[in-house]
């Protein structure tokens, strides 16, 4: 019995290019970018940025996504290739610097109240949400496919990472765009964002990955 | 006899590129590791289904392989996927021997300890371990596992539901 799945196996045999992981991330990345293009283009620019100005504060918003959004596709790309002794600890770091931002939100809130109402206004969170996650899910269609295609053996993992990094870069995304920069506005519709397409992953994506 | 980590490497490569005999020597050899690799660790009875499952999952994944990157590592991540998979599938399985031919002869030993299955079993708590062993592995029912650890038959259920997930999250970490 063995020997004749060996024989078919090895008849079915044809040459493949074998993946590299510099692809997947560049596949991601690209993707981030015409997503990012395509906000500028429909919703608009951010006008501190059309002035040349931009404040401190989206710097450090889109540096804390980009950089967990980076480091979290790096982690599922490289989770393609599956070795015993691999480490994907890099993106728990970047997570850590990125949960600053709720966390400031939490430690001022108890402090003083928000002074700018608009935190509490479900139409501009809403849009900030649904834009970020919508953006995300195509970023998430690249990853996925990546999964499909290499060999992931920790399948809900992938899927809290592919939920994370997509949700990151998708948040990165509208961030070009959104206008607010409170610490509780974004403490609470991005973290919100990321969270959503984090627990989206962990339900979906193990269920499209195929061995 | 087993072929080297490099042998392997070497032949995986070539197979990448479409030399169906070296994929052949390559799919022989993997086969003898595989089944040592799973000694003990599976019912005997299903080492033959496990082995093949493997060996179509190394086919269906062979563009994952980094060819700059070590051969058995990637082999044995395989492997723990699909064994951990096997565990979750079996309930009971009569069995009453082990095939000793099996566990002789191993090869790579720095490497087949650092990728072994023991060393996985051995990163869960022990009553885990030994719960997912006597049920998964031995063949006992739950009725008997609980009678011979002292555990109650939920909480053999609940230690082995925790153990194989714990088992999942470390497939390539531990």
């Amino acid at each position: 019995m063995m020997s004749n799945t060996i024989d078919r196996l090895v008849e079915d045999l044809t040459p493949i290019k074998p993946l590299k992981n510099r692809d997947g991330i560049v596949l991601t990345l690209g993707l981030t970018a015409v997503f990012a293009a395509i906000v500028v283009m429909t919703l608009g620019i951010r006008g501190d940025i059309m002035m040349g100005m931009p404040h401190p504060m989206f710097f450090l918003r889109a540096g804390a996504l980009l950089l967990l959004g980076v480091t979290s596709c790096y982690a599922v790309i490289a989770m393609g290739q599956p070795a015993v002794g691999n480490s994907f600890k890099g993106w728990i770091w970047a997570l850590c610097a990125a949960l600053l931002f709720p966390a400031t939100a939490i430690v001022m809130a108890l402090i003083a109240a928000p002074d700018n109402m608009a935190v509490f206004v479900p139409r501009y969170g809403l849009e900030c949400l649904s834009v970020s996650a919508l953006v995300g899910c195509g970023i998430a269609t690249a990853q996925i496919g990546w999964l499909r295609r290499s060999a992931p053996v920790a399948l809900n993992r992938a899927g809290w990472l592919v939920g994370i990094s997509s949700g990151a870069l998708g948040a990165a995304a509208y961030g070009l765009h959104c206008p607010f920069n409170g610490i509780f506005y974004i403490g609470l519709w991005y973290t919100l964002s990321v969270m959503i397409c984090a627990f989206l992953g962990r339900l979906i994506v193990p269920h499209l990955i195929r061995w | 006899m087993i072929a080297s980590e490099e042998t392997l490497r070497h032949l995986m490569i070539k197979a990448q590129g479409g030399d169906k005999l070296c994929y052949s020597s390559l799919l022989v050899e993997c086969e003898k590791w595989l089944r040592r690799y799973y000694a003990r660790k599976i019912n005997p009875s299903a080492i033959d289904d496990l082995v093949q499952e493997t060996l179509i999952s190394l086919h269906r994944k062979r563009s994952s392989y980094d060819p700059n990157r070590a051969f058995l590592p990637w082999l044995a991540a395989i492997g723990r996927y699909r064994w951990i998979d096997s565990l979750r599938k079996i309930y009971r399985h009569e069995h009453d021997q082990l095939y000793e031919e099996m566990v002789a002869d191993p090869q790579d030993e720095g490497v087949t300890a650092k990728v072994s299955l023991e060393r996985l079993l051995g990163m869960i708590p022990p009553k885990q371990a030994e719960v997912i062993s006597l049920v998964k592995i031995e063949g006992l029912s739950i009725i008997e596992a609980s009678a011979k650890t002292g555990q109650s038959e939920s909480l053999v259920k609940v230690n082995i539901h925790r153990g194989l997930k714990k088992l999942s999250s470390m497939v390539e970490t531990e």
